[in-house]
């Protein structure tokens, strides 16, 4: 035997080990290169960097790293929903319905045009239209939470578009839940499914949120008014919910969200403190923008890019109709209103699993619709933070640079 | 710009009173100071209501103030009048308005400067020490006839100013710590280098050659220059006292107008009155203990010499003048003040309270906009 045998061989071999540190470090220069050069938000830093490791661009990021990765991807996710969740501010919406139905408006505005431009302009069948016009009510929560706290976002913009995202997000929920028995009835059948489908998602949800809300609010009454301690608190119960919703095949995004919602409203004493996710959620987020970006097609561009852009355009029409008619009301000046239309641009990664799902179910939809939608989603990944990030400087409500 | 050449003193009524009172927007969700000044006075821009509600030098300050009052019950009914339309705002908006000197828990690097001129002129002028001071105070203005009265008036204050302090003081914590002071908004104030008091000017005409000799230094351009405790306002006819703490509801507000009131009155009536040579010698020290120990604090009387408790103090004067409140109509009012000093509770003492009880500063703001509220 050499000598020399305690070198590793030439080349040596790589471990998963590498290429998840590799991901992490282009992940944090890819945005703080875009911030600090571009002036763009990092969100779209990271998401950059994610394409260009991915398979579209040096295949780093191949499906093992993925899987290995998923979990961290999910965590975040969890951690936004639950944040966009403590948004829910039933009292504020209360004392001014006019939000609410603002909410509703912007949603039912962006469905419809895109509906209209889906099934009569492009020709897709009316239930599939439907169904990516429900996809794409909802804005990127994750986006709108990471840019407004990149930005150190404070005002009356900000709130109102983190606001308005939880509600176009559980509208969105609400209408696919609807819709998806139809699929099931117009392509399998089966009336039983259709009634029950929506019922087990819906009340599974809500019943797993309030058992985990109250599990929540019980431990942060044992840790005290702790922020690192609460915010693991809130780590193991978002994650424990996560886990919970995916072995019950319920609804993940309506589960966290009504878990953040519970949370704020139940909590009348505010035994909850406002956790802070930002330092140690960083590698969460980081990592879910990269794997996020890491999945876009940028090919659907060249075959489905018009078609996404259009879709892209009537949906920020639809947004903006909606705001506008109600803003009157909600006291709301004009301007802010176009900016805060502009701020619920993104469109969400969780429009592309959403879409993954259905299609998975129904391979109707995969054939059709589903490159639009995507193409679209390619689209506003990079574009949605820039155009959230322009309307909140635009707004006045930027922190200073940190 | 060519300046007259005399300070023009505007006379007005003795004894007529005015308030402004500076307030914090904090967010619902963390009560952390927020930006909604801009917002908040366009969503209350068509209602009607007394008085004046106008932005300060950052979006997370508003500031209300009172038109010309004739005694401590009008003062109450227009600051209650114009807290009702700031709540109904505030509300629409999903802000909170808290009083209280300081807010516990901001930090200064953040706050951004409200976009006018003049605020902006200040932020270049003076650097970090215009996002410092973000701090709330209430200012009450006394008419007085003329300069002459103004300045008499103002030095006969100046051994009421830890009263002021020791009543009012509600800003026990900054930078998100208790800092061991029962009025720390004050601290933040010294820095600047026209605060303090006024000069040892006798009489009005001292006063004009004093501001002459300042502005012709090129030091200051007008009496907003000047950051003094108690001031001569010459273009409002009145004496400004500037070291209250925003309290933390407008009913202490109120009262606290009506201790100057009856104060002012009290002077007026004692034409024998003459500042004592030893109070400048012993103002800063008073001061300062009655910032750091609020109704602990120990004062030094310059006629006799003794080191005398504050509250004490605070309780005989109260009783003393209380006369002159009811003649005035502020008698209830300082009756109030009188059982709060006497039970050495001030709105530092209420805010450290709930600090203890709810573990967290973020729960101390809250209670504050609950407070600020009213029932």
């Amino acid at each position: 035997m050499s000598d020399l045998a305690f070198l590793p061989g030439w080349p040596p071999l790589a471990n998963q080990m590498i290429w998840v540190g590799v991901v992490l470090v282009a992940g944090i220069a890819g945005g703080e290169l875009v911030q600090r050069l571009l002036r763009l938000p990092r969100v779209t830093g990271y998401a950059a960097a994610g394409l260009a490791l991915g398979p579209g661009g040096w295949g780093l990021i191949d499906q093992p790293l993925v899987d290995e990765l998923i979990v961290f991807a999910d965590i975040a996710l969890g951690l936004v929903l639950f944040e966009l969740g403590t948004r829910l501010d039933v009292a504020w919406l209360r004392r001014t319905p006019a939000l609410a139905l603002m909410g509703v408006a912007e949603a039912l505005g962006a469905a419809a045009l895109v509906f209209v431009t889906l099934n009569v302009h492009f020709g897709h069948e009316p239930l599939v239209a439907a169904v990516a016009a429900a996809i794409a009510m909802s804005t990127s929560p994750a986006v709108l939470i990471r840019v407004a706290a990149d930005l150190r976002a404070e005002g009356q913009v900000t709130e109102r578009a983190l606001l308005l995202t939880a509600i176009n997000g559980v509208v969105a929920f609400l209408a696919l839940t609807v819709l998806i028995p139809w699929l099931h009835l117009e392509y399998r059948g089966g009336w039983l499914t259709m009634l029950t489908q929506p019922l087990y998602l819906l009340a599974g949800s809500l019943v797993l949120a309030a058992l985990a809300a109250r599990a929540l609010l019980t431990l942060v009454r044992l840790v005290g008014k702790h922020a690192e301690r609460q915010f693991i608190v809130v780590i193991g119960l978002v994650v424990l919910t996560v886990g919970a919703a995916v072995a019950l095949k319920i609804s993940v995004l309506l589960t966290l969200l009504a878990l953040g919602a519970m949370v704020r409203n139940a909590d009348r004493e505010r035994h909850f403190m406002v956790v802070d996710s930002g330092n140690a959620g960083q590698l969460f987020y980081l990592l879910l923008f990269v794997i996020t970006g890491a999945r876009l097609d940028l090919g659907l561009l060249a075959t489905a890019g018009v078609a996404g852009l259009a879709l892209v355009l009537v949906r920020f029409a639809g947004k903006a109709l909606g705001v506008l008619a109600v803003a009157p009301f909600a006291g709301l000046r004009f301007g802010h209103a176009g900016l805060l239309a502009l701020a619920l641009t993104p469109m969400s990664g969780l429009a592309v699993v959403m879409v993954h799902e259905t299609a998975a179910l129904y391979p109707e939809v995969r054939a059709s619709v589903a490159p639009v939608v995507l193409a679209a989603v390619v689209i506003l990944e990079l574009l949605g933070p820039i155009a959230t990030q322009f309307a909140i400087r635009r707004a006045g409500e930027a922190g200073a640079d940190r | 710009m060519t300046l007259p050449a005399t300070l023009e003193f505007k006379s007005s009524e003795p004894l007529t009173l005015g308030v402004e009172l500076e307030l914090q927007l904090v967010n619902t969700r963390d009560y952390n100071l927020t930006r909604g000044a801009s917002d908040l006075l366009a969503a209350v821009a068509k209602r009607r209501h007394p008085g004046d509600i106008k932005p300060e030098i950052t979006e997370s300050m508003i500031e209300m103030s009172t038109s010309v009052c004739s005694g401590p019950e009008q003062v109450r009914t227009e600051l209650e009048a114009m807290r009702a339309v700031l709540v109904e705002g505030a509300a629409q908006l999903n802000l909170g308005i808290a009083g209280g000197g300081t807010h516990p828990f901001q930090q200064w690097t953040e706050r951004r400067i409200y976009d006018t001129p003049r605020f902006r002129h200040v932020s270049e002028l003076y650097g970090y020490l215009a996002k410092q001071f973000t701090v709330f105070g209430q200012h009450v203005h006394i008419g007085v006839r003329s300069g002459a009265e103004a300045v008499r008036l103002t030095h006969a204050l100046a051994r009421y100013v830890p009263h002021f302090i020791a009543l009012s003081a509600s800003s026990p914590f900054a930078g998100g710590a208790d800092t061991q002071f029962d009025s720390s908004r004050l601290n933040v104030v010294n820095a600047f280098p026209l605060a303090g008091f006024m000069p040892q000017v006798a009489d009005w005409d001292e006063f004009e050659h004093y501001f002459g000799e300042m502005r012709s230094f090129g030091i200051v351009e007008s009496m907003k220059d000047f950051y003094w405790d108690i001031r001569p306002k010459p273009e409002y006819g009145t004496v400004e006292i500037r070291v209250f703490d925003t309290p933390l509801t407008v009913a202490r507000a109120a009262e606290l107008a009506a201790y100057a009131q009856a104060l002012a009155a009290s002077v007026r009536e004692d034409l024998a009155w003459s500042s004592h040579p030893g109070q400048h010698l012993v103002y800063n020290y008073n001061r300062f203990q009655a910032c750091r120990f609020g109704f602990g604090a120990t004062t030094v009387d310059p006629a006799s010499r003794e080191h005398r408790p504050l509250a004490d103090e605070i309780v005989a004067t109260l009783t003393r003048v209380m006369p002159h409140a009811e003649r005035l109509g502020g008698g209830d009012a300082l009756g109030r003040l009188l059982t709060a000093a006497a039970a050495r509770l001030n709105d530092a003492k209420v805010l450290r309270d709930v600090l203890e009880k709810r573990g967290s500063l973020p729960d101390v703001v809250r209670a504050a906009c609950v407070a600020w509220q009213g029932s």
